[in-house]
């Protein structure tokens, strides 16, 4: 059995969609699980008072990296055959900056809100409501923001290729990357606290 | 040992096995090199049981039904492909073929001139993991003699008699034309510039139109 499995004809279009089900449920109950259904969770983080999501986050880009990293050297997962989205960086730039503001004002990104209004949060369901008013108003509005969709386009670019470092040392450094960033991220949670008592015991 | 590994904590020791993997993945080799392999049991089995080619009067028959379940590839360059080439055919060189997009639980029929090229085409998608690669069998050239111009046997019995007829018809579907038993076999020559005139007008209304796989490839992916 070789992966990407879809690729390699192990299942059709239909069971397609039941796999990506399956993968849905359990992304949304690992988002749960870390306590991201939750807005003042999620919020905490643009405050700097409790980093969850940045550790729960590079946690699951150490994983997926390193599990995919050791399936093609042990060679069931064929990486040409991964789908690479392709970098436009103006877009990207742009809908990140659209995605981060929502993400402030609405308390949610679009799965967690999703994993909120599955656990019966009204903030979570008003969310959900209004992204899916967004996608419709994207899809109307589409012949307008079609040449935005491609600005800036870059082709498809990887670490490795880029830098011209092998794909393994490139893999070591994010891992470096993410444990000093996990240390990091509890000195300033530490730092953020002991802020937070100074200002209250001086009330 | 154990008792080191409680005292670190779980985030710590996931953390140590994190920075134990990424040491390790330094010398990961990632892209496969890219020698293809068969089976040869599953070479030999698929020969044997004759899985391994269509012959063209089938693929006829596929053709004029318009069935979509399979994707026709024409491996030639593309001034022979714009010259003649089978109606719903894409056209992608053997080089081209391991990147154009195929998937791998397609039923893909493969031809060229004569078996060469398709046989290498099929070797190259079955070793790289191609479930239903097809070649036509005796490529281009029994694609002519079988089905654009069918040959009446000698004196036929009736069961070859309609056969030929039905062949015949198929023919002239295509834009071909039967041949007499006495015309002279093989020597009359087939003006290949002429037929293609006459195929569109046959293909056009009742067949799918080339290219026409694009649309049966799988979900667009990403996000």
């Amino acid at each position: 059995m070789n992966a990407p499995l879809y690729k390699f004809g192990a299942f059709g279009d239909e069971t397609s969609l039941v796999v990506a089900f399956v993968i849905g449920i359990g992304f949304g109950w690992f988002l749960e699980r870390a306590g991201f259904g939750n807005a003042r969770k999620l919020m905490a983080q643009f405050y700097l008072t409790d980093m969850a999501v940045f550790k729960v986050m590079f946690s699951a880009v150490v994983t997926a990296m390193l599990g995919t990293t050791y399936l093609a050297w042990a060679g069931w997962l064929d990486l040409s055959l991964v789908y690479y989205v392709p970098t436009y960086w103006i877009t990207a730039i742009v809908g990140g900056l659209l995605m981060g503001v929502g993400f402030v004002i609405g308390g949610y990104c679009p799965g967690t809100s999703v994993a909120s209004m599955a656990t019966g949060r009204i903030d979570g369901l008003v969310y959900v409501g209004g992204f899916a008013a967004g996608t419709v108003g994207f899809a109307v509005g589409y012949p307008i923001f079609k040449d935005l969709l491609t600005m800036g386009n870059l082709g498809v670019l990887t670490l490795p290729e880029v830098t011209g470092v092998p794909w393994g040392i490139v893999a070591f450094g994010v891992v470096l990357m993410a444990i000093g960033g996990f240390i990091g991220a509890t000195w300033v949670e530490r730092w953020m606290a002991a802020k937070a008592d100074a200002t209250s015991s001086a009330d | 040992m154990y008792g080191w590994l409680c005292k670190l904590g779980i985030n710590r020791a996931l953390a140590l096995l994190a920075f134990l993997l990424g040491a390790g993945a330094i010398f990961a080799q990632v892209y496969p090199d890219r020698t293809i392999s068969v089976h040869e049991a599953e070479l030999l089995t698929a020969s044997a049981r004759a899985e391994d080619h269509v012959p063209p009067a089938e693929l006829a028959g596929w053709i004029v039904e318009g069935r979509a379940d399979y994707r026709l590839i024409d491996l030639r360059d593309g001034t022979a492909f714009a010259d003649y080439h089978l109606p719903t055919a894409e056209n992608v060189p053997l080089t081209d073929i391991a990147e154009y997009g195929l998937l791998r639980n397609e039923k893909i029929v493969v031809y060229a001139d004569g078996d060469l090229p398709a046989a290498q085409a099929w070797l190259l998608l079955r070793g790289r993991g191609y479930q239903g690669v097809y070649t036509l069998q005796g490529g281009l050239d029994a694609w002519k003699d079988q089905v654009l111009f069918p040959m009446m046997p000698q004196s036929p019995s009736p069961e070859e008699q309609a056969r030929f007829e039905e062949a015949a018809h198929v023919a002239e579907l295509f834009g071909g034309q039967p041949r007499a038993a006495a015309s002279g076999g093989d020597a009359q020559l087939v003006d290949m510039s002429a037929l293609q005139a006459s195929t569109p007008t046959v293909a056009a209304p009742s067949l799918p139109a080339a290219g026409g796989g694009k649309s049966r490839r799988g979900p667009r992916e990403g996000c």
